[in-house]
C-alpha cells in the first residue's frame, strides 16, 4: 500500500475525535475497520490530510436491546453480528446480511458503522436498515442527533452526516411478535458486491396477512433504496397471494434504477429484484410464522 | 524439517506456505532505490510535453521482440518511454526514483505531462476503417494470412457462426517486478520471469549492451501464465536507472498497474462455417479470424492470427479447409500469450461448431466427433500435423463413462490437440561438487514445481538419491544458453535435456573411473555436463474434457464438475500433474463464466481490480477429476506436454454443458451473467 502522506490520530473518546474532525476543516477522514478506506488510500483515490482512527474509542462495540430498540454500536465488527444468537433469532435480515458481506477477512475487521456511513449503494447493511425502519445516531460538535435510515442515504458515497459528525449507533425497533426478516443477495462470485440484494421485514396480523412490510434494495440505485410502493402493495395481503407478491416485485423493480455494468445489464438486475422480493416476502413470512 | 502434518522434504511447497519463498520484492540491496512509472491516463493522445523524471527524450530506446513473443517484427516500434504519443491507458511516459516506494510514488505525482487526447480505436471490428493509431503508418492492419485453398461446396448441413473469446488478464498471484544492479561493467537483474534468457536478449537489445554484460537471475516466481515470458518497458527503464545512478533499483508493480499494463490474452473473433453430411461427417471448413493486437504488435500479435488459423481443424479430418486471418491494432495494452496462447481459441471455435453439427443433424455430440476423428497421422489442409485421434477419444469416453452420464446429467464434451512449443529446444546443466548435484534448466518453474521432475529424472539417470540434488532457478551466468518456460514445453524439453546431460555426465564418469565406477563414486568427483535438447519428432498430443452444469437455487447456472483426460505421455509426477491441471480447470471455468477485460469507449480499463477481472474463488471451483492416458512419447523420458491442456479443453466443454442445461446457444466467452440466469430476463424473472 502506497498512500499519499497523511497525519494520523488515534483519539480515546468521541469528543476528542469530533474535535479533530472539526479542526481539520473538512480534510479529515474517519478510519474504523478500514475495509473501504484503506483501498481508497492505496489507490490514492482518497487523500485526507488527517486520518482519525476511532478504533481506540471504548463503548462503541455492543449489540443489545433496550428502550424498544435493538442497538448496535458503530464499532461492532460485522463478524460479531454473524455470531449473535439474538440477531439470528429476532433480526434475521441483519444476521443474513452480515454473512453475505465480502469474505470472512473483511467481516472480521469491517464495522457496522463503516458499512453504513460509507454511503456505498452496494453495501449490504443500508437496505436492512431501510426495510426495518431503522435509525442512526451520530455525535457532532454540538451533541448528538438521530436520523431515520430513510433520510440518511443522500447520494452515492454521501450521507446526511456532517463532516465533523461520527456515526455511533444503528437502531432497529424491536419487532412485534410474529415478525420475520430476511436478506437475499445475488452475487456473481462469493465475496463480490451484490449484483442485486433485497432486505424484507414483515410483521404478520391475525390472519397471517402482512400488517407491516419493509423492503430495502441493494446495488440498484445511487443509494440503497426503500421500495415504499412495493411495501404498500403487500399491506393486508398474504405472502401466499401470488398476485400481490408479483405486483410488489414489479413495483420494487420500478423503484430501482440499476446501471448496466460488469455484473449485468439493468434489465437483468431488475429481474433479480422481482425474484428476490417475491422470495424475500415468502421467506420473511415463514420466519414470522416460525416464531411465536 | 517438519511443519505440522506436512513434511518439507516431501513437499517443498511448504517453503512458500511458511513465507520462506524469496521473491523479487523481498530483495533489499545496499543503497537501493525504488522506481515508479508515470503512465498515460489516456488510451490515445499526443504527448505535448513531459517535465520531470526520466523521459523518452532522455531514454530513446525501443522494445525488442523476444521470448514467447519473438517473431513479431513490425514496422511499428514500441518506445520504452513515449515522448510523442501514447497508445493505451497505462503506457509508460516517464519514471522517477525514490528512497522508498512512498517517496517514488509521491515524486511521480510531481511529473507534469501535457496531453492532447485523441479519439481512441477500441473496437477491432472497426480498426481497419479507422485512422491508423500510429502516425506514419498506412493502416491498423498488422498481419494477414491465408491458409488452405478456397472452395465452393454444397452440403446437406451448412452451419455458420461468429464466435468470440474476449480479452482476459493473466493475473498471476505475484505481479511483475525486478531488481537491477550495475557495477560499471555488468548489469545484474533479479527477475520474476518465465525466461531469464529472453530478458537478457531484450534488455541488451534495448539498452545497446552486449549480452555478456547482462546477467539475469530468476527468483521464486509466483505465476506467469505467459505474461512473464517476454519483457516490458518498465524492465528497461529500471535497468537504465540502475546504470545511470550506479545504485541498485527495484521496480515492483501493484495489482492495479499489473492489470493496466500487462499483456492480455485472447481477444479473438472467429467467423466459422462448416459443411457436413447428414451423419455429421465434415466436408469442409471455412474460417475468418480477427485478432485484437492492442497498441503494439510485439506481444505475439503479428503471428497469432496465422497460428490460430493453422490449428483450427484440430484432431479431426476434413477434406477441404480454408482460413483467412487478420491481426489489427486497437488502443489497448498489447495482446500477449495467456495459458494456451492461440490453442484455446482454435479449440473453442472448432468445438463449438462440432456441437452445432450435432444439434443440426441430431447425431450425439460424441458420435459426431468420433466420426471425424482419425485413424492415422494427418496433415490438415491448413498445414497442421496431428496424431491419430479416434482410439484416444474412445478411451476418453470410456474414462468419462460418457454414455451413462449423458443419460443423467447436462453434459458438455470437448476433444482437442495440444501443440507444445517444442520449437527451439531447451537446455539443462548438471554440476557435481562436494557430494551434491546442482541442476539447472534453461527455463524453469514459475509455479509448476519443475524441481520435482528434475530431481526424479536426474536421480534415476545417475543412480544417486534425490536428496543430494539441488534444483536451481535459471541464471544466465550458470548455464550457457536457454529458451524459457511456456507452451507446455518444460517437462518435455527441459526434462529431455536433463536426461541427456545426466547421460553424458555419467558417461564421462564411467570413462574416468573405468571399472571403479559406481553411482556413489560420481558424487565423490567434480563433473559438469550441459545439454541442449531438440526433439526430432512431432510431439503434438491429445486431450478431452467433460463438464457438467447445474442450477443454483437463485436460478444461476454453474459448472458442477470437470473431468479431464489427457495424454501426458509417461507421467513424471502424478500429484504435480493433477495440481497443474486443477489450476488450469479454474482458469478454464473462469474464462467461461467470469474473466474478462472490459474497456470503456474512451479506453479506460473497467476491470482494474483482481475481483472485477473475474478471478474465481474456491467456492466457484467445480469438482475436478484428472485422469491421464500414459502413452509414452518418443522422448528419452517418455513425457508429453500438459500445462495448457485445461485452458484449451475446459472452455468448450463447460460452455456446452451450460448450453445444454439452459437451452440457449452461447457464442461468446465469458458468457454474460444474465444469460446464465435460468429465469428469462425478458420475462422479468416472474417465474419462481
Amino acid at each position: 500500500m502506497i498512500p499519499p502522506r497523511f497525519e494520523y490520530a488515534a483519539p480515546k473518546s468521541i469528543g476528542e475525535a469530533v474535535g479533530l474532525l472539526k479542526s481539520s476543516g473538512g480534510e479529515a477522514k474517519v478510519l474504523a475497520g478500514g475495509q473501504s478506506m484503506i483501498p481508497l488510500l492505496k489507490l490514492r483515490l482518497a487523500a485526507p490530510a488527517l486520518l482519525v482512527d476511532i478504533n481506540r474509542i471504548e463503548g462503541l462495540d455492543y449489540i443489545r436491546e433496550s428502550g424498544g430498540f435493538l442497538r448496535v454500536g458503530a464499532l461492532t465488527r460485522v463478524a460479531t453480528l454473524s455470531r449473535s444468537a439474538l440477531l439470528e433469532r429476532r433480526y434475521g435480515a441483519l444476521h443474513d446480511a452480515s454473512l453475505t458481506i465480502a469474505d470472512p477477512l473483511v467481516r472480521n475487521l469491517g464495522t457496522v458503522g463503516g458499512n453504513i456511513s460509507h454511503g456505498d449503494p452496494s453495501n449490504d447493511l443500508p437496505a436492512v436498515l431501510l426495510a426495518a425502519e431503522g435509525e442512526l445516531a451520530a455525535t457532532g460538535p454540538s451533541g448528538g442527533r438521530t436520523f431515520r435510515a430513510e433520510d440518511f442515504f443522500v447520494d452515492t458515497f454521501t450521507t446526511a452526516l456532517a463532516q465533523d459528525e461520527i456515526l455511533t449507533e444503528a437502531r432497529i425497533p424491536v419487532p412485534p411478535p410474529r415478525s420475520g426478516g430476511v436478506y437475499l443477495k445475488v452475487e456473481q462470485k462469493v465475496a463480490d458486491f451484490a449484483t442485486a440484494g433485497v432486505a424484507v421485514q414483515v410483521s404478520l396480523g391475525r390472519e397471517s396477512e402482512c400488517a407491516k412490510v419493509g423492503i430495502g434494495l441493494t446495488g440498484v440505485g445511487p443509494t440503497a433504496l426503500k421500495a415504499k410502493k412495493a411495501e404498500g402493495a403487500m399491506l393486508g395481503k398474504k405472502a401466499t397471494d401470488r398476485k400481490a407478491v408479483e405486483e410488489a416485485g414489479e413495483l420494487a423493480a420500478d423503484a430501482s434504477s440499476p446501471a448496466s455494468d460488469i455484473r449485468g445489464t439493468a434489465e437483468y438486475k431488475r429481474g433479480l429484484i422481482r425474484m428476490l422480493v417475491a422470495r424475500g416476502l415468502d421467506r420473511a413470512s415463514q420466519r414470522a410464522r416460525r416464531k411465536s | 524439517m517438519s511443519v505440522g502434518f506436512v513434511d518439507e522434504e516431501q513437499d517443498p511447497d511448504v517453503r512458500f506456505v511458511r513465507g520462506a519463498g524469496r521473491y523479487v520484492d523481498d530483495i533489499k540491496l545496499e543503497g537501493m532505490q525504488h522506481l515508479y512509472v508515470v503512465r498515460s491516463p489516456y488510451a490515445r493522445a499526443r504527448v505535448l510535453s513531459v517535465k520531470g523524471g526520466i523521459t523518452g527524450d532522455e531514454l530513446k530506446a525501443t522494445m525488442e521482440s523476444v521470448g514467447e513473443d519473438a517473431g513479431g517484427r513490425s514496422t511499428v516500434s514500441f518506445p520504452v518511454l513515449s515522448a510523442s504519443y501514447v497508445s493505451y491507458v497505462g503506457q509508460p511516459v516517464a519514471a522517477v526514483l525514490g528512497g522508498d516506494k512512498y517517496e517514488a510514488a509521491d515524486k511521480a505525482e510531481e511529473v507534469d505531462v501535457q496531453y492532447e487526447p485523441l479519439k481512441p480505436v477500441m473496437d477491432p471490428e472497426r480498426s481497419l476503417e479507422s485512422e491508423p493509431i500510429h502516425p506514419g503508418t498506412e493502416s491498423n492492419l498488422v498481419a494477414a494470412a491465408e491458409l488452405g485453398k478456397d472452395f465452393e461446396l454444397k452440403a446437406p448441413v451448412e452451419v455458420d457462426e461468429t464466435l468470440r473469446m474476449e480479452r482476459i488478464a493473466p493475473n498471476p498471484m505475484e505481479t511483475k517486478g525486478m531488481v537491477a544492479s550495475y557495477d560499471g561493467s555488468l548489469l545484474t537483474v533479479y527477475a520474476s520471469t518465465q525466461s531469464p534468457f529472453s530478458w537478457r536478449e531484450g534488455l541488451a537489445g534495448s539498452l545497446g549492451l552486449k549480452e555478456e554484460s547482462v546477467r539475469v537471475v530468476q527468483m521464486d516466481t509466483g505465476g506467469g501464465f505467459g505474461s512473464k515470458g517476454g519483457i516490458y518497458p518498465e524492465y528497461v527503464v529500471a535497468a537504465y536507472a540502475a546504470m545511470k545512478t550506479k545504485r541498485p533499483v527495484k521496480w515492483s508493480e501493484s495489482r492495479y498497474e499489473n492489470l493496466l499494463a500487462t499483456n492480455m490474452g485472447r481477444g479473438v473473433r472467429g467467423r466459422m462455417k462448416v459443411y457436413a453430411d447428414r451423419k455429421g461427417k465434415l466436408k469442409g471448413l471455412k474460417a475468418d479470424l480477427l485478432v485484437d493486437v492492442g497498441a503494439y504488435p510485439l506481444g505475439g500479435g503479428a503471428w497469432t492470427a496465422k497460428w490460430i488459423a493453422s490449428q483450427l481443424v484440430g484432431p479431426y479430418a476434413v477434406p477441404k479447409a480454408y482460413a483467412t486471418a487478420k491481426a489489427v491494432l486497437t488502443n489497448k495494452v498489447n495482446m500477449g500469450p495467456y495459458r494456451g496462447a492461440g490453442r484455446p481459441e482454435a479449440a473453442f471455435f472448432m468445438e463449438r461448431m462440432m456441437d452445432r453439427i450435432a444439434d443440426e443433424t441430431g447425431v450425439d455430440a460424441a458420435e459426431v466427433r468420433l466420426r471425424n476423428a482419425t485413424t492415422r497421422r494427418t496433415i490438415s489442409p491448413l498445414g497442421m500435423e496431428a496424431p491419430p485421434s479416434r482410439r484416444f477419444f474412445m478411451e476418453a469416453l470410456r474414462a468419462f463413462k460418457y454414455s451413462s452420464r449423458k443419460k443423467k446429467e447436462k453434459v458438455g464434451l470437448s476433444f482437442f490437440m495440444l501443440i507444445p512449443a517444442a520449437y527451439g529446444g531447451e537446455s539443462a546443466k548438471l554440476a557435481v561438487k562436494g557430494g551434491r548435484v546442482k541442476v539447472w534448466m534453461g527455463g524453469s518453474s514459475h509455479g509448476q514445481r519443475h524441481d520435482v521432475f528434475a530431481k526424479k529424472l536426474v536421480s534415476e539417470e545417475l543412480g544417486v538419491p534425490q536428496d543430494v540434488i539441488d534444483f536451481q532457478h535459471t541464471d544466465t551466468a550458470a548455464i550457457s544458453g536457454g529458451v524459457g518456460s511456456w507452451g507446455s514445453r518444460t517437462a518435455i524439453l527441459g526434462g529431455g535435456a536433463l536426461v541427456e546431460a545426466s547421460r553424458s555426465l555419467k558417461a564421462a564418469a564411467k570413462k574416468e573411473l573405468g571399472k571403479g565406477y559406481s553411482p556413489a563414486r560420481i558424487l565423490e568427483g567434480d563433473y559438469e555436463a550441459e545439454a541442449f535438447f531438440k526433439p526430432k519428432d512431432m510431439l503434438n498430443t491429445l486431450g478431452a474434457n467433460l463438464a457438467t452444469a447445474r442450477l443454483t437455487k437463485e436460478g444461476n447456472a454453474v459448472v458442477e464438475e470437470v473431468l479431464s483426460f489427457y495424454d501426458a505421455g509417461k507421467v513424471l509426477n502424478q500429484f504435480m500433474l493433477e495440481s497443474q491441471v486443477t489450476g488450469g480447470v479454474a482458469q478454464g471455468v473462469g474464462e467461461v463464466m467470469y474473466e474478462r477485460a472490459v474497456y470503456s469507449e474512451d479506453g479506460q480499463l473497467l476491470t482494474a481490480s483482481i475481483a472485477d477481472a473475474g478471478v474465481i474463488h474456491a467456492t466457484e471451483m467445480p469438482k475436478s477429476v484428472v485422469m491421464t492416458a500414459a502413452h509414452r512419447s518418443t522422448l528419452p523420458h517418455g513425457a508429453k506436454g500438459v500445462g495448457e491442456s485445461p485452458t484449451i479443453g475446459v472452455p468448450p466443454a463447460a460452455t456446452r454443458a451450460l448450453e445444454v442445461l439452459l437451452g440457449r446457444r452461447f457464442t461468446t466467452l465469458p458468457i454474460e451473467p444474465e444469460k446464465l440466469w435460468a429465469l428469462d430476463v425478458s420475462d422479468g424473472g416472474r417465474t419462481r
